[in-house]
C-alpha cells in the first residue's frame, strides 16, 4: 500500500481523511485509484489532458514527480505520496 | 541575536519585483543558512490562471469572492505560487546547499500585514514544511500602498502573528 497524504483544501473529498492507504504501481494508477474512491479528486490535480496542474505539486518520497517520470513515476509498496497545494494568500 | 539576517540588495530586489508586477500581486522565496539570506528566487503568480484559486487553500469566501472576479482582478488581492516554480527554486537551494528561510508577497492596496487569508493558509501549510523537508518560513510583506514602500516580516505559527526580528545589512 501506498500512504497518500491529502491536504486541507482537498479533505472536504476524502471525508476528511488527511492520510488515505491505497494500492497503485505509478501516479496515474494512483489518481484513478482516488478518483474511484473519491469522485472529484482528479479534475483537482490534473489538467483534461491528464497533465499535473501548476497549482498542485505531488512529492514521492520528498522528490517532486516533475523530476522523476511524471505521472507515469513507479511507485511500490512503503512509498509515501504528499499532494501540496499551492503556497498562496492574499 | 536576529531571528534573520537579510541584505538591503535583496530588500530592494523585492520591491523591485513588486513594482514590476503592480497593481498585481508579486510572490517569491528567500534562501539561506542559519536565517542568513543569500538568494531571491522570484516566482510567478498564478492565480489568475483558471482553477488556481480553487484548489490553493483560499476559503470558502475567498474563493467565491476571487470567483466573481476578473482574472486580472484577482491577481490585485491574491496570489498563488506557480508550484512547479518553486520545485524548481526547492531543488537548486538543494544543490547550493540553501534552506528555505522566507515566503513573500505583495499587498499592491493594503499594509505590510498578513491578511485572514494569509494566516490561514500559511497555518494550514505547517503541517507540510516537514513532509516536503522544509523548514518552517517567515513571511514577509511588501506593501506599495503609500509612496515609500513598507516591508515588514512575521511569524505565522499556530494561526498566531509575531513580528520577527530583522537585521538589514
Amino acid at each position: 500500500m501506498i500512504k497518500v497524504r491529502i491536504p486541507t483544501p482537498l479533505r472536504p473529498l476524502t471525508k476528511n481523511q488527511g492520510e488515505v492507504d491505497i494500492a497503485a504501481g505509478s501516479i496515474t494508477d494512483l489518481v484513478n485509484t482516488l478518483e474511484a474512491t473519491y469522485p472529484g479528486i482528479k479534475a483537482r490535480l490534473c489538467d483534461d489532458s491528464g497533465e499535473l496542474r501548476r497549482f498542485v505539486n505531488i512529492y514521492v518520497n520528498e522528490e517532486d514527480i516533475r523530476f522523476l517520470k511524471g505521472k507515469d513515476t513507479a511507485l511500490k509498496t512503503g512509498d509515501e505520496v504528499s499532494i501540496v497545494p499551492a503556497i498562496a494568500g492574499g | 541575536m536576529a531571528d534573520l539576517v537579510i541584505p538591503q540588495q535583496i530588500l530592494d530586489d523585492i520591491i523591485a519585483h513588486a513594482k514590476e508586477l503592480a497593481p498585481y500581486e508579486c510572490c517569491g522565496l528567500l534562501a539561506g543558512t542559519t536565517g542568513v539570506v543569500n538568494r531571491l528566487y522570484r516566482i510567478k503568480n498564478i492565480v489568475a490562471m483558471e482553477g488556481a484559486h480553487n484548489l490553493s487553500a483560499f476559503d470558502t469566501a475567498k474563493a467565491a469572492h476571487l470567483e466573481r472576479l476578473s482574472p486580472e482582478e484577482r491577481a490585485e488581492i491574491a496570489f498563488v505560487m506557480d508550484m512547479q516554480d518553486f520545485s524548481t527554486a526547492k531543488k537548486d537551494m538543494r544543490t547550493q546547499g540553501l534552506d528555505l528561510q522566507v515566503v513573500y508577497h505583495s499587498h499592491p492596496h493594503d499594509p505590510a500585514r498578513p491578511s485572514v487569508t494569509d494566516i490561514k493558509i500559511a497555518t494550514d501549510y505547517e503541517e507540510i514544511w516537514p513532509k516536503i523537508n522544509l523548514p518552517l518560513p517567515a513571511y514577509l510583506l511588501v506593501s506599495l500602498m503609500s509612496s515609500e514602500p513598507d516591508i515588514k516580516t512575521y511569524w505565522i505559527k499556530s494561526g498566531r502573528v509575531t513580528l520577527a526580528d530583522v537585521l538589514v545589512r
